[in-house]
């Protein structure tokens, strides 16, 4: 399949004979959409690494294991009472014995069950904690990956991993596969109990445990691959439907209704046919619970005749047979669940073992720079993708305090140097340096909080506009408000509905993008730091909202070192020094006048960019 | 068994009443195997309880016939039981395939309007929940309404006989099962609710954080974050232990009720059994035909909620099945003599409130070509949509060879005016389907060799001969594993597949440069004198080429000719014009070469 792709079209054709196109394409299609859902992951290794966090919650673990014991053996307990309230109650006609028999089933059946409940909800506390720590754990370990992680990763498949995946490994203590244990004490003991009680009719009853043992797990068996299908049929039919329903006018355009109807119609079969099996293999296992019994109990009563028991030991017999075949059943449903958490917990830890860590401090200190220098990049080099150098031996540096603004074409590197100097990538050759200190030596956290960072795209998180000013931390209110007034952008922000505490909807689709230029000024200056990082917005903005974006600036970057790529000419006009960046070299650098007396790359990009904007202030 | 599916979707009946009625044979085999069933349930008890005195007097072999015949009952009873199960539960599943087909077949039928209304989220929600909601009302529901008062009847007619006394003790405590499990089951529902809302919450916060995580880690607030997870986690632990606790529950407090039931029976019993009103085997076929009455009165606390739920969500779906189609055929025959020409007559057209096109009108002969321009909004979207009737185009508006479109077959219409979209749309499948989705045959060798051309005609070919299985590769949730480029080539391509005589293509190259989208549109040129195009674009550099443009500002057209005359004329074109000379300065400028500063140079 892969090698065709390559050769030419002619052998292609030659090939395609005994590979029928359309069963190609649609064997393609059934790997993609429903195999892709069951990994094999099938391993020891995978319990085990779940085992420190089940660790930190164990007692309620163990306490389900007692419980667990407790109640199998309190299970057994049940036809042996109903036993002596028949031999001794019933047929003696004694309703003592009746009554005292009766208190003791009630009592045993209460207690079991709520033992059940017990054993199940520590199991449950156990696997909600063990996997909430774990899905914490992923979280944070999410936010430790350097950021080029993501830039290859489909966020959709990141959030499955933290949510279905790592609920699929706690079905496995929902449905209790721990009580498989309990389910073997039960078969064992429902065995030794038969046979202490009456070893002849134990072996008429035995001879009736392997068919209808085979049986149960036949249909058990039938069962599991006709749930697997209606799991992968239901997960590609919807995702079906949500695909034409969002390709409506695709279809439409293209007088696709019925070929969509039919493709669609083959999925929606399936599912229905899958589902039309399972509802067989449920109904059979459902009524033969019930058939065995009866059945195990009109044999007994004949045996009766011919073998000397009493009828309680009959009717005790008859529970027994009845118990033996729902562990039986349930360790198989248990198996299925066991496959699918451990599918889960396999995506979740292959994601905990990418060993990409986001700018881990060295301890070898490297050479020291000049302390007085805020920002240095020395001979660096850096590229996205190998073989395609996007900074290529790029040197340059910021005085404490300076404003400089980088310039340049699209694509000449401006936006990889704010990034590096962040440490969101590692360069690849050269040195970053923040007050003279190689920025590989020091701490993550210690690093970036020296800076202020305004994107070009501002994001603004779900939240209130006060908690998206203090980016995080809790809001200082006056704060909020002196720093909104400082950027003259109080009055304008106070008009929404709630003030400070106004709601911002999710990427701040609320908020204009003037407001939202603002709202990241704002944040900036709430934040103090000591360098600003501002990219500026190609986007037009009214003339008052310009305006204010300009006198906004001017705020942000007073009494600090600020790296600011410039689209504005009031901005270039702003900065102490202008770096003209091209191909990811520096080509020119020096102020405004001079570089437009040198006649270079600026004065053409001046004339082209800046010089129409405005009449220069 | 199956109910005769129709070949017409549209003839599926889609009343909650109709689906019912439509599945009265399955329900009618289906009340008849329930009644075999507890009319089997009841002949085991009675007999067993002859049975077990035949035995324990010394009748063997009353015993052992007796016994035999309780066997050959039990198999009955549990064939019974299945069929019952396959016969009335199949008929929800059918009623659930129906329905959905015709939701979808419903919801091809239905325009823009009605998907501006509802959100693909809300359709898919009533698709998925609804409808397994309206799934159990016709299976599990009707099943168990039939089979709760034969259960009774059956039980009733083993216990009266036996002591009519002892039977009303019995079934004294039984009334509170039935609101114990219908207060379970709201709160089960509620809490399932809450349960999922909350995991919902969580994973719109991890897609939050993880999309943002270039201003979380610029800002180093990755410590804040965590905290804010750490919330969301504990409270979604919280909710999923109190639907763990609410489930765990039931079974405790089921079996203590029906417990204080079995005491009353062992007490009462044997209050009976000593003043000889009561036998052993009279005992126990009490005892078990008690045990069967409490599933099915316990499945009427569920089956209250069932309806109420089954309704409410069939109303849900109804606003599907009732939604009326604004675009619908038109009954005139096509002209067969038809050329493609194409007139607009003062087209006006409005969404909702909101003006959007003002009295358009233009011309389009066979094998010219026509470019409209203009700002975002300006409304020249709305206008490539209205040609090929994906909105609601007004009558009188649009004429194809004279005949006005709204009277004409949509197949017609949009087979003869193609329409390929900016944000292209590409469907989770391999590159080679995407391109060939107008075909019916997508895998004969000569569609094949129609797509590998098409796919050659756009400058895609190589790109996706280079993926790793080449024209066989899945392009992903709406092709996220192609570039922005890539994508509207590949939709581009499928609609040059279809050879329409008039092709509408609306600004299909945003995302391709320059240079390559120069080559596409010399390959769609060529193609001039099969096919007339109009060219949507926001660049000028494409509307050059075309015979003729037209320049649309908030809907009006505020100029049209040829490029030349616009530029003399001045306006939005020409503004256009010169920003587009000025950003092709600049990506040149990108390329230029210019020799770099030493660092000496460039510090301070």
């Amino acid at each position: 399949m892969t090698a065709s792709a390559n050769v030419s079209f002619d052998e292609a054709q030659d090939e395609s004979p005994d590979t029928p196109t359309k069963q190609r394409t649609e064997a393609i299609l059934e790997r993609f959409h429903e195999e892709a859902s069951f990994d094999k992951g099938h391993d020891v290794r995978l319990l085990l690494a779940l085992w420190p966090y089940i660790k930190r919650h164990q007692l309620w673990f163990w306490v389900a294991a007692l419980v667990i014991v407790v109640t199998a053996v309190a299970s057994l307990l049940t036809p042996l009472i109903m036993r002596d309230a028949i031999d001794q109650g019933v047929l003696q006609k004694n309703p003592d014995r009746l009554m005292r028999g009766g208190l003791l089933f009630a009592g045993v059946i209460v207690i079991e069950q709520l033992l059940t409940f017990v054993q199940m909800y520590a199991l449950q506390v156990v696997g909600a904690r063990a996997m909430a720590d774990l899905r914490l754990r992923v979280f944070g370990f999410l936010h430790e990956l350097r950021v080029g992680f993501f830039d290859t990763q489909p966020v959709g498949r990141l959030v499955t991993r933290v949510t279905n995946d790592i609920d699929a490994i706690l079905e496995l203590f929902a449905s209790g596969a721990l009580n498989a244990f309990g389910d073997l004490i039960r078969l064992v003991g429902i065995v030794a109990l038969m046979l202490a009680l009456d070893y002849q009719l134990s072996l008429i009853a035995f001879a009736a445990i392997p068919p209808v043992a085979l049986t149960v797990w036949w249909v058990r068996t039938r069962a599991r691959g006709a749930f697997r299908l209606i799991r992968a049929k239901t997960a590609r039919m919807n995702a079906t439907m949500n695909e034409q329903v969002n390709g409506m006018t695709v279809i439409q355009a293209y007088n696709r209704q019925q070929a969509a109807e039919a493709e669609f119609d083959e999925i929606n079969l399936a599912y229905r046919d899958a589902n039309i099996s399972s509802i067989k293999y449920d109904a059979i296992q459902d009524a033969a619970i019930d058939m065995v019994q009866s059945i195990a109990l009109a044999l007994i009563i004949v045996a009766l005749g011919y073998h000397d028991a009493t009828f309680g030991t009959v009717v005790a017999f008859s529970a027994y047979l009845t118990k033996f075949f729902e562990p039986l059943s349930a360790i198989a449903q248990r198996y299925t669940l066991l496959q699918s958490a451990l599918a889960g917990a396999e995506r979740v830890f292959r994601l905990l073992d990418v060993r990409a860590p986001d700018a881990p401090a060295r301890t070898t200190q490297a050479p020291v720079g000049n302390p007085d220098v805020a920002l240095e990049l020395s001979n660096v080099s850096f590229a996205y993708k190998a073989g395609v150098p996007v900074l290529d031996n790029v040197s340059l540096a910021a005085r404490r305090g300076e404003k400089i603004a980088l310039v340049g074409p699209t694509g000449s590197g401006k936006t990889t140097i704010t990034s590096l100097c962040l440490r969101l990538y590692e360069v690849d050759r050269g040195v970053v340096r923040v007050n003279g200190q190689d920025v590989r030596s020091m701490g993550r956290e210690e690093l970036r909080t020296k800076f202020a960072v305004v994107p070009q795209e501002v994001f603004l998180f779900p939240g209130t506009l006060a908690q998206n000013i203090s980016a995080g931390r809790t809001p200082d209110l006056t704060r909020v408000e002196a720093v909104l007034r400082r950027i003259d952008a109080y009055d304008l922000l106070m008009k929404k509905q709630g003030g400070l505490e106004a709601r911002v909807d999710e990427a701040g689709g609320n908020f204009s993008a003037g407001e939202r230029q603002l709202i990241a000024f704002a944040r900036a200056l709430y934040r103090d730091a000591e360098i600003l990082i501002l990219d500026e917005a190609t986007a037009s903005v009214d003339s008052d909202t310009e305006a204010r974006l300009q006198k906004a600036l001017e705020e942000v970057i007073r009494d600090r070192t600020a790296l600011v790529i410039a689209h504005r000419l009031s901005t270039v006009r702003a900065s102490d020094r202008i770096i003209v960046l091209q191909k990811g070299h520096v080509v020119e650098s020096g102020s405004h006048d001079q570089l437009l007396e040198q006649g270079g790359l600026y004065s053409v990009l001046y004339e082209l960019q800046f010089a129409r904007q405005h009449p220069a202030s | 068994m199956f109910p005769y599916t129709p070949t017409d979707p549209g003839r599926i009946p889609v009343k909650l009443v109709a689906q019912f009625k439509r599945h009265k044979a399955r329900f009618g085999v289906g009340l008849l195997l329930l009644g075999l069933y507890q009319v089997a349930q009841w002949w085991f008890d009675n007999h067993f309880m002859s049975a077990i005195n035949a035995a324990t007097s010394g009748k063997d072999a009353l015993a052992l016939n007796l016994g035999l015949l309780l066997v050959v009952v039990s198999l009955g009873a549990f064939v019974a039981r299945v069929l019952s199960r396959l016969v009335v539960f199949n008929a929800g599943r059918i009623a659930e395939y129906e329905l959905r087909k015709a939701l979808l077949y419903r919801l091809q039928r239905l325009g823009p309007p009605f998907f501006q209304r509802m959100s693909s989220g809300e359709i898919m929600s009533r698709v998925t929940n609804d409808l397994v909601q309206v799934r159990l009302l016709l299976g599990f529901g009707v099943l168990n309404v039939i089979n709760t008062p034969f259960a009774l009847v059956s039980a009733l007619a083993v216990t009266l006989p036996i002591s009519p006394s002892l039977t009303l003790a019995a079934l004294a405590p039984l009334p509170v099962l039935i609101i114990v499990t219908r207060s379970f089951s709201r709160q089960l529902y509620t809490r399932t609710l809450e349960n999922q809302n909350a995991i919902g919450a969580m994973s719109e916060q991890v897609q939050n954080s993880i999309a943002g995580v270039r201003i979380v880690r610029s800002f180093a607030l990755e410590e804040q974050e965590l905290r804010a997870f750490s919330r969301t986690n504990q409270q979604y632990l919280e909710k999923s232990l109190a639907l763990a606790r609410l489930r765990g529950s039931f079974g405790p407090v089921m079996q203590a009720i029906t417990a204080v039931g079995v005491l009353v029976v062992f007490w009462y019993g044997g209050y009976l059994m000593l003043e000889n009103e009561l036998d052993a085997g009279g005992f126990l076929a009490f005892y078990r035909a008690l045990g069967r009455l409490t599933w099915p009165l316990m499945s009427l606390g569920f089956l209250v909620g069932l309806v109420q739920r089954g309704r409410a969500a069939y109303t849900r779906l109804a606003q599907i099945y009732d939604a009326v189609p604004d675009i619908v055929d038109g009954p005139a025959t096509p002209n067969p003599a038809g050329v493609g020409h194409l007139e607009v007559r003062h087209l006006s057209f409005a969404h909702g409130d909101t003006p959007v096109l003002d009295d358009v009108s233009f011309t389009l002969e066979p094998g010219a070509s026509l470019a409209v321009v203009g700002r975002t909004g300006s409304g020249k979207s709305t206008l490539a949509e209205l040609l090929p009737r994906l909105l609601a185009t007004p009558a009188g508006s649009v004429f194809l060879d004279g005949q006005d479109i709204c009277d004409l077959p949509l197949a017609h219409v949009r087979k003869t005016i193609g329409y390929a979209q900016q944000d292209a749309f590409l469907f989770s499948t391999t590159v080679c389907r995407n391109i060939g989705f107008a075909l019916d045959e997508p895998d004969t060798e000569a569609a094949l060799l129609n797509i590998r051309d098409a796919a050659k005609r756009v400058h895609v070919l190589d790109e996706m001969l280079a993926l790793p299985d080449g024209l066989d590769t899945i392009v992903g949730e709406r092709g996220v594993q192609l570039s922005g480029g890539q994508k509207q080539r590949v939709a581009l391509a499928g609609a040059l597949l279809v050879r329409p005589r008039i092709l509408v293509l609306d600004d299909p190259l945003s995302a391709v440069d320059a240079r390559t989208e120069k080559r596409i549109l010399d390959a769609i040129d060529r193609e001039r004198t099969q096919r007339s195009v109009i060219l949507v674009t926001h660049r000028v550099a494409a509307a050059r080429r075309c015979d003729r443009i037209i320049v649309l500002d908030e809907g009006r057209i505020v100029a049209s000719g040829t490029h030349e005359e616009l530029i003399a004329r001045g306006g939005i074109y020409a503004r256009f014009a010169e920003e587009q000379r000025i950003q092709s300065e600049l990506e040149k400028l990108g390329q230029a070469e210019y020799p770099s500063l030493g660092p000496e140079l460039v510090n301070p």
